[in-house]
């Protein structure tokens, strides 16, 4: 049969990402592939040179706008690390419980991702309506849905309150309930069971080899988690399940996640018993101290790495950020060869994968085949006129 | 035995492979080894550090410009410990040899070296650039620290002179 090349992507190949895939074909098996990134580079990197370290953390929170949290953490431990601030514990622990619901929104997002590719609507309307629990709590703890804003160099930003702790306690509660049908439904639902199974395989050693993080590579049983092997905040002294499963494909994706969403509700509870007394932050100078750094974090898609270098002054020399996408990346080749068509959205959707994280560009509008590059001046003017437009003013705040 | 045993270990079973190639290294805590090694030499040290010393996961590569040099950081984990390995090169003739024989999965960090900083990575098979636009000028590294927007971006300048 002759061979067929044919483009997918880089327009919503798979959740609404921009990535694109050039998939070699034979009839309807794929033979070959190879993955397209770079839609999405916003010099995120270049940006933060020209930052304070505290301005960087809302630069670096918009990474991405699933783990903004897990990306903040890691670059400010970095920071800390630099600055040798001794964080209290109540602030520990308050990063931890939104690092948790953090996961817990990631992963119930994935699942109704991962139903609505593989025709299961009904699926992803049910996980996204229990998703606005998650959201709830968040929104609760930080005032915000996704961009949080808790984090801040030597601390947090925002105390957790009695009356906090209980509404979390009690969403918590509804979410689990809910999960055990989930993990009924993944394990003996006829249609989950026909998309998933044997789709993408990842044998142990290549994943190992390809450097697979995450629920990507613990569905073939790899046992990796740095919350596990390099336990950061107060994850040393909580007690979870590393989950790992052996069937390599899709379906080990699916039921990784979904049991670690029973271990995150776990933790949740047990850090809100664990709650320490005491001040949530602690105060550092501007300018940190010369040196390097380099930690990582276990977000909700694996491990997040960001290297840091500091001058001796109130901005970074250098800061690295390699999220957790791009190290599935080489994985998904592999998956995809020798798979069918019609599973290419359901694989490339198993690794969980977030361009923006990926590729953090430059913002230009291509109007009237003029380029016009926006600064921030004009950017910020551009949305006040915009929303003065519309009946509001915040040049008056 | 100090406290840092392990990364005392790792110390010499480095020092007994590759002698006085290695220099600077530093223990700067538990779990965190910092050393240098000459460019050449970088495909060996990744074999070694797969095979011999177990740190299978090369979990990135950090570019970065310092003034006469340019250079990478190879992040290496054991899954525990960060072992992260500085190679230099030239700024006139940047160049280092590809770790993609031992590491497959260190394609695109390869390829960030080649955009961003202008590294040319000897060894590496041909493909498209990653991760700056297909139109962006040639010859251009925005991460080099005497990269300006303008640039790549001229009408930048302009239209903050209109601003003004």
């Amino acid at each position: 049969m002759s061979k067929i090349t044919i483009p997918l992507g880089p327009q919503h190949p798979a959740l609404k990402e921009p990535v694109n895939f050039t998939l070699v074909l034979e009839g309807e098996q794929i033979s070959g592939s190879a993955v397209n990134l770079g839609y999405n580079h916003r010099g995120i990197e270049k940006a933060a040179e020209d930052r304070t370290f505290l301005q960087d953390i809302y630069l670096i929170e918009r990474v991405c706008g699933i783990c903004s949290h897990s990306h903040t953490t890691c670059y400010i431990t970095c920071v800390e690390e630099l600055a040798k601030a001794e964080v209290p514990e109540r602030a520990k622990a308050i990063r931890t419980l939104v690092g948790e619901l953090e996961r817990v929104h990631s992963h119930l997002l994935w699942l109704g991702i991962a139903g609505y590719e593989m025709g299961f609507e009904t699926l992803f309307m049910y996980t996204w309506r229990d998703r606005e629990q998650v959201l709830d709590c968040l929104e609760l703890v930080s005032g915000n849905r996704v961009h949080y804003g808790i984090n801040t160099i030597g601390g947090v930003r925002r105390d957790i309150t009695p009356g906090q702790k209980a509404e979390i306690l009690k969403r918590v509660a509804i979410l689990e309930e809910r999960t055990k049908y989930y993990v009924k439904l993944g394990t003996e639902e006829a249609t989950v069971l026909a998309r998933t199974r044997n789709v993408g395989l990842l044998p142990h050693d290549v994943a190992l080899e390809r450097g697979a993080v995450g629920p990507t590579a613990r569905a073939s049983a790899v046992k990796r988690d740095v919350r596990k092997d390099e336990p950061y905040l107060i994850y040393d002294k909580l007690d979870f399940n590393l989950i790992t499963h052996n069937t390599n494909d899709v379906f080990g994706r699916l039921v990784v996640r979904v049991l670690e969403l029973v271990e995150s509700y776990k933790i949740i509870r047990q850090v809100l018993d664990y709650l320490p007394e005491g001040p949530i932050a602690v105060k550092v100078p501007a300018k940190i101290a010369p040196g390097e750094a380099v930690n990582r974090y276990e977000a909700p898609r694996g491990e997040d790495f960001h290297y840091l270098k500091s001058n001796g002054t109130d901005k970074p020399e250098r800061v690295k950020v390699r999220a957790p996408t791009m190290a599935n990346y080489p994985s998904v080749s592999y998956m995809l060869d020798g798979g069918y068509l019609a599973d290419v959205p359901m694989v490339i959707a198993a690794i969980d994968p977030c361009m923006s994280c990926t590729d953090r560009a430059m913002v230009y509008d291509n109007k009237a085949g003029k380029v016009r590059v926006y600064g921030w001046d004009e950017l910020r003017k551009y949305g006040i006129e915009h929303y003065k437009k519309r009946g509001v003013d915040f040049t008056k705040l | 035995m100090s406290e840092f045993e392990k990364e005392e270990k790792i110390k010499e079973k480095l020092a007994a492979e590759f002698g006085a190639a290695i220099t600077e290294l530093t223990i700067q805590r538990k779990n965190r080894v910092w050393f240098e090694i000459p460019a050449d030499r970088l495909p060996e040290l990744m074999k070694f550090m797969k095979t011999g010393l177990g740190y299978d996961h090369l979990a990135t590569i950090t570019g970065f410009d310092g003034g006469e040099h340019l250079g990478a950081y190879y992040h290496l984990t054991d899954t525990h410990g960060i072992i992260s390995a500085r190679a230099k090169t030239p700024r006139a003739n940047p160049n280092l040899p590809t770790v993609t024989g031992v590491f497959p999965g260190a394609e695109p960090y390869e390829r960030e070296l080649e955009d961003l900083f202008g590294i040319k990575i000897n060894g590496l098979k041909p493909g498209r650039r990653y991760p700056l636009p297909d139109d962006f000028p040639a010859g251009q590294h925005p991460l080099r620290k005497d990269w300006k927007l303008t640039d790549a971006y001229p009408e930048e300048a302009a239209s903050k002179k209109e601003a003004a």
